[in-house]
């Protein structure tokens, strides 16, 4: 049976809702640097995360 | 050139030629290469990495690792797991055979979203929300119903609050049990015609791995 346009996007959103929240963390990181100036550290599992994600981390550090 | 970690396998062969295998702490990352330069929230690396994972899992199960773990080496990529690697290992021999499901079904006393407007603080604000979403219930009947239709044919199953408008019902399977799924849900469908739901399968570890959910 062909899947229509709405269960096609449907399907993608979940795929990505998944990819993005879902799975064991591992700690990521970066520094933007210009020149061999450090500007910025960044903890991508942090960066990356959706607003409710952070409230559950919080949680647990709570 | 670096490496985005998609998951965590118990053998090699699990993981080639679809993606790249780093042994590492008696486990294997599964990985693929991608430019300095290019940017993790670049979409179409985003569906790259998310179609890799479904192809992998077609091989086997396996914990999927959060989207943003990149590594530059092996060695890197070891010292970022050695710790919870012994945990994972078990994890994935307990389950080798089984694949997580998730149904998300929208809360039936929906709580309003906080506005992230009215509060001068960012903590504030994150507590509203959590606090939305921990208040976020789903009755009784329907709950009782998804476990009777979906998780009788699960082996492990759990609830959790998603956010102040859903809640979800995850649950690891048995590979060979899936095709009964489809039919389990149309079951739910009629013995709850007004509760809209999402269910779908499958996908590799990933509430049953993360710390945050156990």
């Amino acid at each position: 049976m062909a899947r229509t346009q709405e269960q096609v996007e449907l399907a993608l959103l979940d795929m990505l809702d998944h990819l993005l929240d879902r799975g064991v963390v591992i700690s990521g990181e970066a520094v933007i640097s210009i020149g061999d100036v450090d500007l910025l550290y960044l903890g991508l599992n942090i960066v990356l995360a959706n607003v409710d994600t952070l409230s559950r981390v919080l949680d647990k550090r709570k | 050139m670096k490496s985005i970690g998609i998951g965590l396998h118990l053998d090699r062969e699990d993981v080639e030629p679809v993606a790249k295998a780093i042994a590492a702490s008696n486990l294997f990352v599964s990985a693929i290469d991608v430019d300095d330069d290019q940017p993790l929230s670049d979409r179409e690396l985003l569906v790259r990495v998310a179609q890799t994972r479904a192809k992998l899992l077609e091989r086997a199960t396996f914990i999927a690792v959060r989207y943003g773990f990149a590594f530059r080496s092996a060695a890197e990529a070891e010292s970022k797991i050695v710790t919870n690697a012994a945990r994972w290992r078990a994890l994935l021999e307990e389950n080798r055979t089984r694949v997580e499901l998730t149904l998300k079904v929208v809360a039936s006393t929906q709580q309003q979203k906080p506005d992230r407007n009215s509060f001068s603080s960012g903590a504030d604000y994150l507590r509203a929300l959590h606090a939305a979403k921990n208040a976020a219930v789903v009755s009784d009947t329907f709950k009782r119903e998804v476990e009777k239709t979906i998780g009788a044919l699960c082996a492990k199953q759990k609830w959790i609050a998603r956010d102040a408008a859903s809640i979800e019902f995850a649950a690891l399977i048995e590979r060979a049990s899936l095709l009964k799924l489809a039919p389990a849900g149309e079951s739910l469908k009629r013995a709850c015609p007004d509760i809209p739901f999402l269910l779908s399968a499958p996908w590799p570890l990933e509430v049953f791995a993360d710390a945050d959910h156990e």
